[in-house]
Formats: structure tokens, sequence, C-alpha cells
């Protein structure tokens, strides 16, 4: 670690090689082939290899060598912490800034903030919120509007801030299963005259880019385009899962904030996410972080870099993060067109297996989708699909997240396209390390579940977390 | 690291192994002999052997046997996330929290939440007080009352939230060097008088328990009995550098809110701290963490035992730092004792080889104190000190922060003891991993640099962050 990156000369921009490549020493970079099967493998071999890993969505997942590149980072900082924060961290979060501010075609570097996770970035615009409420910039009963799939931590960031200063909260219905994007752009319109017909100036709507349960991706940039011409005063998109999983284009977008997490679909360790507030967005130049440090008033970017002595090396990989993508064929949008074709084509083999269907056309899923759960296992609740979730992890090591769907049954107990009810999902994931018989192990465990006669009532009263 | 943990048997309190002792599989234990100088290096063996490092007081030290502990938990999510955040995570933490409550001898586990560092727990405080501003709880113009020798971060952190949400902030004037610590309760009886004079209802104040620079023991006990006494409504003691430094006691020190870096004093990874709030403090019960997850609500150690995806491990290694302080006579009294002996050693060295002093008397010192550096070296600016610094770590491979006193000339240019002014000071350390050299080759570089005729005038004017 030592000797190789004491190489002090400069180049013809009079930048040194540290300078332009960071304090790391670099490791010897493999030819430009794509990375084999065994490769990948070798990559993800600290996963748990007797588990069918079909989840990449909750927790994200991060290679080897970014876990390494990590891991000198920090004994790096260990090494001398004082030397780490004069002379690395700035200049090594800025290299990471630099890339997101590429990768999301964002104009300004100084409107690219690096944060936690997009949980944070949320509490950093609802706070911001809560004090124009608080400050009379915006009046007692103004509306904030957020999709009925809001995460939940996101929804009870709003009601938090924006509820207790004052806000009047929305919530924009959605059907689901859905099976188009029109449905979502009429619930909302709807959602956005009922406020007018109240009177409410609508001063935020908080738009998901990918819902998190169910899972569908929302046509935001149709969305945005509405909220502008409706006058609504600020749009944050929610992208928590999408860097890596969605395109991710910022002007095309034209949200005044969108934040999203890079330890989900973009191979960094936990955590790191961005935070991106529009150039032209006065509210953007108001806003803080909640962890107040010397750097506060220097601006969100600045202020997010330094909250006090924390472990920022999350944030420091993002480079060896995007090595890592682009050692793929196509790169990152490779990656991420490989995931959705194939993540439709088990789920599509899955719905046919158990007789049921997706939650959404292909086009509406990402490298995620929904598909429905054999009625017969009797899914009547949330209790039940955290259950479920819970027995497939412990009896056949299958890790899949399970979505109670209250809306399905309608009045004569089939849904609408009337097969049996089917009232629970599982969210499926594809990402780079995943293979067929992941998902051959899930179709068999529940197959296995439907024979031997299971449902949700047999399940132990035991209170799962 | 998959053999050792499978013991699922139950003890006489029903308790598997896993239950009483977490997940992780227990490395073998050395005999109860305490750390050999040897030992003592080898754990420290990844800093910078180039380094004197005494400045422990900024980012505090983490043991080899720590970090491998981190790196097993860190390993243990990365193999299977979900089963991470479902079955290890929450009783981990819990685990933490009883050992933290025991050792600063709090009456109630839910009194103890585990956040990043001081910062983020003065934010929870401040965010507090300004709600219950905003809230009509607080009137306009009632006062919260700091030290001047607050930390930076924090003095901001309450001018974001009291000053903006109507609280008039006071500012408790205090003279450096100090010679008792009368003269800080002089100081802190007159700020509040100032307040009863103006009318003002004090509604927090916020206590340094050792201040950062320049550093001193504050008598937090007897500060927090005034008061109360004097009607104060709320006392929030930072003690961002207190734990394994000086005692820490909730019971004796009574205040309301008491915070502490873990990762400073106590051998943790950066970051953790804890917050502790009284039972019986109404206000305590309100408190938040700014970053709202779904935990909203259940209190504030499980709003921050999940806010987002994010490394957890720092907070689960407190065990492991705990056995490691226990490996030393005495354990962390031990240490603390002999690091407090150690420094008043080493300053009065430092200050006779300078012709200076110490800035304050060694009992209103620690493991750290403030040594006057000599007045030839001309420090005139904090600029000044930071360059110093700057040169100190590039040429000399000393680590110390220094620090530049602007009350100290008097009006024929000499200090209060009728030496030649000294007019910036060198805070100096001292952790296990310390050893004489270290002092001696700070004292070496000082006297050289004034031998050579060095003065801050000849510093370069590069900014120095």
């Amino acid at each position: 670690m030592d000797g190789q990156h004491d190489d002090h000369r400069v180049d013809a921009n009079g930048r040194s090689q540290e300078e332009r490549e960071g304090p790391l020493p670099k490791r010897p970079r493999p030819l430009l082939a794509s990375l084999s099967a065994a490769e990948i493998a070798e990559e993800f071999s600290h996963h748990d290899p007797q588990v069918a890993r079909v989840n990449n969505g909750s927790f994200g997942c991060c290679p080897a060598s970014v876990v390494s590149a990590q891991i000198r980072w920090q004994r790096l900082f260990l090494r001398q912490p004082d030397e780490f924060y004069f002379r690395h961290l700035h200049p090594s979060i800025d290299r990471s800034r630099a890339l997101v501010r590429q990768l999301i075609n964002a104009p300004h570097l100084d409107d690219v903030s690096l944060v936690d996770n997009a949980t944070t970035a949320a509490a950093i615009v609802f706070q911001n919120v809560a004090w124009s409420f608080m400050e009379g910039v915006f009046d007692r009963g103004d509306a904030v509007v957020m999709l009925h799939y809001a995460y939940g931590a996101v929804k009870r960031s709003i009601k938090a801030y924006v509820g207790r200063a004052g806000g009047h909260v929305v919530e924009v219905a959605l059907p689901f299963p859905l099976s188009s994007p029109d449905e979502v752009v009429a619930e909302f319109r709807r959602a956005l005259e009922l406020c007018r017909a109240d009177g409410r100036r609508v001063r935020l709507a908080v738009i998901d880019h990918v819902t998190s349960m169910p899972s569908v991706v929302i046509p935001v940039k149709e969305l945005t385009r509405i909220c502008r011409e409706e006058g609504v005063d600020q749009v944050f998109v929610d992208g928590a899962h999408s860097i890596g999983n969605v395109e991710v284009d910022m002007q095309d977008i034209g949200a005044d904030f969108y934040a999203s997490n890079l330890h989900k679909w973009l191979f960094c360790p936990p955590s790191v996410a961005f935070l991106h507030t529009r150039h032209s967005s006065a509210a953007g130049r108001r806003l803080h972080h909640p962890v107040v440090s010397h750097e506060y008033g220097n601006g969100l970017p600045l202020e997010s870099g330094w909250i006090g002595n924390r472990d920022y090396t999350p944030q420091l990989v993002v480079p060896t993060a995007l090595e890592f993508a682009e050692r793929f064929e196509g790169g990152l949008e490779g990656i991420r067109r490989r995931n959705h074709e194939r993540v439709v084509e088990m789920g599509r083999m899955l719905a046919a297996a158990w007789g049921t269907q997706l939650g959404c056309p292909p086009e509406m899923s990402c490298s995620m989708i929904m598909v429905g759960l054999p009625s017969g296992l009797g899914i009547a609740s949330e209790k039940d699909a955290m259950g479920l979730r819970a027995l497939l992890r412990e009896e056949f090591k299958v890790e899949v997240p399970i979505y109670y769907n209250k809306q399905s049954p309608d009045e004569d107990g089939e849904d609408k396209i009337g097969a049996a009810a089917v009232t629970g999902y599982a969210r499926i994931s594809h990402q780079v390390y995943n293979v067929a018989e992941d998902y051959y192990r899930l179709r068999d465990a529940i197959n296995k579940l439907v024979r031997d006669g299971f449902n949700c009532t047999l399940l132990p009263s035991k209170e799962q977390r």
C-alpha cells in the first residue's frame, strides 16, 4: 500500500497522480474482456452459497473488489486520520460526486450531494418544507402530495415534518395490479384536481421513480411535467431504487430534487446515495443537512461531506463500483438491460408455474417484478406476508419479499382478470450474480407448500420483525 | 466463521448461545495478564509508524482486534443482509446499549440511544428545541445558554435550529488560561443572571464536559446543579470527549441529555456515540432522530437503531471494544488514570522545555492538556495555528492540534503570569499507544523551529483546510 502511491509528479494539467486518481495504489487491471460467469461468482463468493437470493432490491450487493477498495480506504483513515481528513477526504468525495454527475446527466457539480441513503435525502427535503410552513413561506393547509405506494419511511417522514408543521398531506390512490402507466397518470391528475377543488396550493409532490412494495416503474417524467403545468411548487422524485436499475437523467426528468441509493443497484457498500437539486430551484439553495456541522451554510454538498466524524468510505468507492460495472458488456446500461430481460423471463416462468400473473406489464418493471402467488396460500394480511417470507428464508433458504395486496379480491372473490383472488405477490429481483437455479428454487418451494396443503393460518404466531 | 456459531442450545434463562453472546464466533481469549507493550504495539501496528501521534482527541483510535470484529460483522451483513436485518441487528444493538447503560450508570435501558456522533446528538436535541419554539411551548426570545468554548459544529447547530426558530442564544464568556473551576462557575452564574435581568427564561443550557479547543474539564455536575436551582428547563451536556477520558455517571451528573462519542476514547471505529435522556425528562420523550424511518414514534433508541440501510457495525463492536479495555490493568478506569498521569507529566516536560506553562491546572485536565507554545513562534491567528499544525505534520511528522488564544496578551504584551505573551497552545493527548518518544519529537520539533528563527509570518499562504 505504501510504496505505490508516492508518485508526486504532475501532469500537463498540473495535477499529480494522486489528484488524478486518488491516494489508493492502483490494483492491476484485468484485460477488458467481460467478466466470465466464474469471475462473477468469485466477486460474490461472500454471499451465502446456500441461499437463493432473489431480493437484490432490499439491501443491494457489493462485489469483492469494491469491498477490498473500501477496506483500503478504511485503513488509510486508521493509519493517519488527521492526514486523511485534511488531505484526502474532500478531493475523494469530489471525485465520487463528479462521476455521479456524469452518470445522471446533471449540468452542475454543485447540484450533486452525497448522503447516507434516500431516507436521509427525504428528511433533508421535508425538513426544508417544514421550515417553509413554520416561517410563513407556505400557508397552513397547503398540500403535499405523495403516492399511496410511497415507501413507509418516506410517508412517516412527510407526517413528521410536513404534517406536524401544518401541511395537508394528500395520498394518490393507485391500483394494483396495474395494466398501464395511464392508470397512474389518471390518478395523479385526479389528486391534483382534488387539491384545486379544495382551494389548496400544492407545494410539493413526492413521486417514486420505482415504488418499493409493490414495485412498479412510475412515469416520473410525465408526472413532473403535469406538476409544472398545474403549478406545483416543487417536485421531489424518490428514486431510491433507480440508479443502475432504470435510466436516470436529471435534465430529462426535470424534478427539483432527485435522490437515489447507490448501494442498491450500483454495487456500492452500505451506504451512499446522491441527492440532486435542480440549479434553478430556489428551494434547493435552502436545503440543509439536519446534522449541522461547521460547514453549515456552505451548500448542501459541503454540509453533507462533513457531518462529524464518521466512516465516509462508502462515498469514496463510487469510482471502484463504476469500474466494476464497466467490466460487463455494455457497462451499466448492459447490466440494466439484461437484468430486466431476465427478471421478466423468470417472472413469466414463475407465473406460469404457479398459475398466476405478473403485477404489471413488463414495460412497467425494471430489474424487479411482482409475481402473483397461488391463492391457496391464503395470504390475508401483512403479517401473513412477513411470516411466509420468514418461512421461505428458514425452511427453504430462499430470500424474497412478499407483498400483501389488500386491493385484489372483488365482490365474488375473483380479481380483475378472473382468476381466483391473488392476494400476495413475490417481488423478485435479478442482479448479475443471480442464476436461473435461484428462481427454480423459489418456484419449487412455493409449489411444495401448495402441494403440502400449506396456508398462512398455519404460520407460527411468533411476531416477525 | 460458519461452524462455530451454530449452537442453538438454550441456557437456564431460555437464551441460546447466540442470544447470550451474539452471532459472531468467539475468538480464543488470551490469558488475563495485562497487555504487554509489544502486544499494544501490535494492536496499533496499523498506525503510521513514522508519525508521532499525539492527537487522540480529534479522531480517536481503534485497535486491530476491534477492527477485525467490525470486519466480521460487515461480512455477516454482506453474506445474507435480510437475515442480518431480521435476526441479528436489533439484538446486537441492544447488547451494545446494555453495556453502555452499565458503563454510564444509567438506570433505564430505554434512556440509552446509539447515534453516529455527538454532532448528531446535538442536532437531535436542538431540533426538538426548535419545534418547542415553533409550536409555542417556548416563547420567542427565551434563551439558550452555551459556553464560549462550545464546539464549532455545536454552536452552528444551535444557531441553525434554536436561533432560526426564535430563541435567544447566550454565550458564557470563559477565560483561558484557567486557574480554577471556580472561574467557570462564576462566569456561568453571571450568564444566568444576565438572562434573569433581561427577563428571559432559560430553556436550555448546553454545557461541555470536556471542551475541545481549548481543552479543559468543566465542572458539569456543579453547573447542572446551578441550572436546577436557577430554573433552567433543560440541561444538555455535550460530553463528546468524555467516555473513556473522564468519569461519566448519569445519575451523578443529573443532566436531561448527555452525549458522548465512543470512537474517541473508547476504542470503537468511526463512528458511534450514545445519547442518554433522563427518564423523568418530559422533553426527552419528544426527541426524534432527524432521519425519519418506519420506527418514528417508537422512542429514540428504536428510531436511531434504524435510519435506513446503512453500516451499523460501529455500533455492534462496543462489546469487543470493552473487552479490549478490560485487558489493561484496572480496565477502563486504569487506562484513564494512567493517560491522565502521563499527559500531565509530558505536558510539564514540554512546558519546561519551551519555557511556557500549562493552560490549566492538572486537575482541570483529563487525557488531554493544553501546553503553551513559545511566543517566538508568533502565532497571531487561527490561520497561523492551522499552518503551524500542517507544518508539523508535513515536515516533522508530528500530529498535534494547535490553538490560537486570542485572549492572552494584556496591555504590556505579557500574559497573566508575567511571561512573554503565549498566544498558541498545543493540545496533547495520551492514549495507550503513546510512548514518551512521541512527545520528545514534538518538543524537539518546536525547539528546532525556534532555534531556526521560524515564525508564522514565514508560513506559505496556501489555504489549509
